[in-house]
């Protein structure tokens, strides 16, 4: 076995780890809030997610269609595309949850769970057909500035792109900005409030509409920034492309302990490092026998480990149902 | 009275329609609609047993006679409504939300396609492979019981837990037996990878019927076994468990029901079914990959169930075939009409359809009907369009 | 001899909070009442007894058997079943449904007499509808025997729980607030056919009961507990003269005479 190799690949594999890992916190932020409140997979979510993406392309393209990408500063051009694709995951999630959730609030779990599903597909080719007729086109590459592809050489063995730095310092950002929302301040308090009694949350003079729209515009924003990082650090995305990353930010969020905020920001990070090393080692160690294609497989033994030894997660604590 | 005539008049007439203007789909919907009719008419059920008898025995193969599309559909609404029965027994009679279903169709599929194909011998070695044709038969059972065993393996660790943690779960499974089918054409090539295997070794057809009646025929007897024996487990102590399960499982389970060994067994009969269907599959197609077996599939039977009504045998037979007819025949022959439209050079408002993308095709935008479906019968009609009636129990007196 | 069923200091915590402390309580024959203020741990006693919860002390047996650790559903294979404080009935199955499935630890059949609808199987079909039609003329449901039981009226869906649960054929049955929501009619033919069953085939009943006037009627023995301890027990006459009994009840007794949360 080649050791040197081994060691040597160690700090950039631990970066592209915590990368994918603030990715995955900020889409799992989206599926925990949501589960926190309504005790709900939103299984939409990924396409809410992958929508920012999309926002955040279609500005990008338009912006180098008026030739203004190269003249306009990067970081402005950064940001406006980050608020823009929060806004629109957001808007996005309100309207999902007003349309096609609220009406099954009564109903029996498994009912808005298959309403998310269908919810999910039924984005996935609107976004398609959306594409298709606007521009004629299935996988939309993001383009690039630059800036961003500079890199800095660390060690011999490490550097990082200047988009890599953008990405984490971002996330942090909103995981810091999500953070205090909810602790806070009094929206946050609310969202609290709702999510451990709702009744009792409504006794007390709040909305709860209200709040469980705010925390689908919240979750949703979040995943649009998310949307709008895999975009940049990534650079090719499709109508699909939501779908894996989603999923697997769900086995970060269940991994943390579902409904558990700071959970969900601890599984996405230690699920994203799990899995950059086993996309890296797999093949190293087993010989070339199993490859980086295996990560899914990996991902989900996680999830049904942790399901069926912690269920509710690394962070979450144990409900037993009542009689 | 008025009714019985009616049926048989329809399902007369329809034939002789399909008969004569074999291209046509919408005559050929019109065929399936007078079984409806005949399925829903207030007719003695004698009279309701011969016409479905003369439709589906005799009507059916001489249809496909004149179009043999016709019969490759009718033998693929056959497949769906077996495995729609199947997963309906999962998702509609024990509630148990299984996202990974199309999982089990794959590895009947696979038991065949490896044994009934050279593809054995890179495993084991030697030219003793493909089996001969006849092993198609006892590879039913193989299928079945593979496919059932792989039910019970996976339902062991995750029957414990709760509803929608269950859904994920078996989605996860339904993808690691994709991906598994993808790459395990190394370190052994056992799938032969994204590849896939062919050719596949099709059973010796009883009667010298041509191969695609065979299969009609095939499938339809699988179809009718499959219903008797929902049927059946419906109507025991086994089926009201499942369904006690799917009400309170607390409650069901303080009466006496224990639950794991309950919802293992619902697993693995709606696993088997997918099975056996699985090995005719891999069969009829002569030709097996890993995209036959995606998360779209098995979202896709999950739509056909609830469209027809979870729980309810009816509403699986009705949904599978709404859903396939509208996937291989209503969406292309709108994909068809669309074509025609854009080389004739029509404009709709002062647009020209021949400007549309190429990629504006109504046939691949199947996620987009099954979310449809599923989100509007969620808010408007959960119960399906045909939901369970419950049958009286007769008492005496 | 020993009793036919006998808890010894059962303790049961949630977290930091001591749901029951050493209780004992133990059954020949007849019924037992167990009474106490909301809270006092009665219906987390039956999750114990039915292995719905897991006791962190003690011993719970029947018949000289040890129920700890077994699940639910076994217990109820051996002969001890239940009906919940807040109705758990299977709402959209109807009621002769309800009462069948009761009767699933009783049926032996396979899976292959099953789908070969065998002679075995048609006999034990026959069997079991005879049976679950006599267990709802029994607590008067034969009309609705169709129907499915989320229509039916709140105090017949009571005693369908109540067939469900005899369905069984238990030896021992737990009732948790059998009349809740009952007129004080319904409450005491529903008392008469409690005593009938207990004549008839020998059933051996805890109750869990509000309703005094039921308590006192019906009972042999009544136990009283208060926050998660047993504060007395004996005969009915005994138990409501008892001074500690009086001192806990009365504290709490205007908050019993309200509607309680529950319902």
């Amino acid at each position: 076995m080649d050791y040197p190799l081994l060691v040597g690949i160690f700090p950039q594999v631990l970066l592209d780890g915590i990368i994918l890992g603030f990715m995955y916190a900020l889409i799992a932020l989206g599926y925990t809030m949501v589960y926190g409140v309504l005790e709900f997979i939103n299984f939409a979510h990924s396409e809410i997610f992958i929508v920012g993406a999309f926002v955040g392309v279609e500005i990008l393209l338009s912006l180098k269609g008026a030739g203004l990408l190269e003249t306009l500063p990067w970081p402005l051009v950064l940001v406006l595309i980050l608020v823009a694709g929060m806004a629109g995951s957001a808007a996005l999630a309100v309207s999902v949850e007003r349309i096609a959730y609220r009406p099954l609030r009564a109903a029996p779990r498994l009912i808005p769970l298959i309403s998310a599903i269908g919810v999910s597909f039924f984005l996935q080719d609107l976004i398609r057909l959306v594409e298709s007729v606007w521009r004629n086109a299935f996988n939309l590459v993001y383009p690039t500035m630059d800036v961003l592809n500079e890199r800095f050489e660390l060690t011999s063995t490490l550097d990082v792109s200047v988009k890599s730095l953008v990405v984490i310092v971002a996330a942090l950002l909103m995981l810091w900005a999500l953070h205090a929302i909810v602790n806070r301040t009094k929206v946050g308090t609310a969202i609290r409030a709702v999510a451990e009694d709702q009744a009792a949350a409504s006794l007390m003079g709040i909305n709860v509409n209200r709040i469980i729209s705010l925390t689908f515009l919240i979750g949703g924003a979040m995943g649009g920034a998310a949307g709008v990082l895999f975009g940049v650090q990534y650079g090719l995305i499709n109508p699909y492309s939501g779908f894996i990353p989603g999923l697997k930010a769900f086995t970060a969020a269940v991994l943390g302990g579902i409904g558990n905020i700071p959970g969900a920001m601890v599984g996405g990070i230690v699920l994203g490092l799990l899995e950059a090393f086993a996309a890296s080692y797999l093949s190293l160690l087993t010989g070339g026998a199993f490859g980086a294609e295996y990560k899914d497989i990996f991902a989900f033994s996680v999830l049904i480990l942790i399901l069926i030894f912690r269920p509710k997660g690394l962070l979450g604590e144990v409900v037993r149902e009542r009689a | 009275m008025i009714h019985g005539v009616l049926a048989v008049a329809m399902v007369a007439l329809s034939a002789w329609a399909v008969a004569t203007f074999p291209r046509s789909v919408l005559v050929f919907l019109l065929f399936q609609g007078s079984l409806l009719f005949t399925y829903l008419a207030r007719i003695p059920a004698w009279l309701r047993g011969a016409l479905f008898a003369v439709a589906l025995l005799v009507l059916m193969p001489v249809i496909g006679y004149y179009n043999g599309y016709y019969l490759e559909v009718a033998t693929q609404v056959g497949i769906f409504v077996a495995l729609a029965l199947g997963l309906n027994i999962v998702v509609g009679l024990a509630g148990l939300l299984d996202l990974g279903y199309v999982a089990f169709f794959a590895v009947g599929a696979y038991t065949w396609a490896i044994f009934g194909s050279p593809q054995a011998n890179l495993i084991f070695g030697g030219g003793a492979f493909p089996l001969a044709p006849g092993w198609f038969y006892p590879f039913l059972l193989v299928g079945l019981l593979v496919a059932a065993g792989t039910g019970l393996l996976l339902g062991l660790p995750v029957l414990r837990l709760h509803g929608d943690y269950l859904a994920i779960v078996t989605l996860g499974f339904g993808e690691v037996i994709r991906v598994l089918a993808n790459n395990l054409d190394k370190p052994i090539n056992i799938t032969n990878g994204p590849k896939g295997i062919t050719p596949i070794v099709r059973p010796p057809m009883p009667f010298g019927l041509p191969t695609s009646e065979a299969f009609y025929f095939l499938v339809l007897v699988i179809v009718a076994v499959v219903i008797v024996v929902n049927r059946r487990l419906e109507d025991s102590h086994i089926g009201r468990a499942w369904e006690a399960i799917r009400e309170d499982q607390l409650a069901a389970q303080a009466m006496g029901v224990p639950l794991v060994r309950a919802k293992l067994l619902a697993f693995a009969c709606g696993a088997s079914f997918a099975g056996v269907m699985g090995v005719v599959f891999s069969a009829k197609q002569v030709f097996i990959n890993p995209e036959s077996f995606t998360f779209l599939e098995s979202i896709g039977v999950l739509a056909m169930v609830i469209l027809g009504g979870m729980g309810s045998i009816p509403g699986a037979v009705i949904g599978a075939t709404v859903v396939t007819v509208l996937n291989l025949q209503v969406l292309k022959g709108l994909s068809l009409w669309l074509n025609e439209l854009k080389n004739a050079g029509v404009t709709v408002l002062g647009y020209s359809l021949t400007d549309l993308p190429t990629q504006l095709e109504p046939a691949k935008y199947e996620r987009m009907i099954f979310g449809v479906i599923l989100i509007l019968m969620m808010i408007f009609r959960p119960q399906g369009i045909f939901p369970v009636r419950r049958r009286a129990r007769e008492l005496e007196r | 001899m020993a009793a036919l069923f006998e808890a010894r200091s059962v303790t049961k915590r949630f977290g930091g909070l001591t749901a029951l402390s050493s209780v004992d309580f133990a059954l020949e024959s007849g019924i037992a009442s167990i009474i106490g203020p909301n809270g006092a741990g009665k219906t987390t006693l039956f999750n114990v007894f039915t292995g719905l919860y897991a006791c962190d002390e003690g011993s719970v047996t029947f018949r000289q058997q040890s129920l700890v650790g077994l699940r639910p559903d076994e217990i109820t294979t051996l002969g001890v079943c239940r009906t919940f404080q807040n109705i758990r009935l299977f709402a959209n199955m109807t009621a002769i449904e309800n009462v069948l499935v009761g009767m699933h630890a009783r049926v032996t059949l396979g899976l292959w007499s099953v789908l070969a609808h065998t002679a075995g199987f048609h006999h034990t079909e026959r069997r079991l509808q005879a049976r679950a039609e006599a267990l709802l003329e029994r607590v008067g449901l034969r009309r609705h025997a169709n129907d499915v039981a989320r229509n039916l009226a709140y105090g017949s869906q009571r005693r369908l729980e109540l067939a469900r649960a005899l369905a069984s054929e238990p030896a021992l049955l737990l009732l948790d607030e059998p009349t809740a929501g009952m007129t004080q009619g319904e409450a005491g033919a529903l008392m008469r056919l409690l005593r009938d069953l207990v004549a008839d085939l020998g059933l051996a009943i805890i109750l869990i009961e509000h309703n005094m006037r039921v308590v006192m009627e019906v009972s042999d023995r009544v136990t009283v507990l208060d926050h998660g301890e047993k504060i007395a027990e004996g005969p009915p006459r005994d138990v409501q003269t008892n001074a500690r009994v009086i001192e806990a009840y009365l504290g709490t007794r205007a908050r019993e005479r309200r509607p309680r949360a529950e319902r």
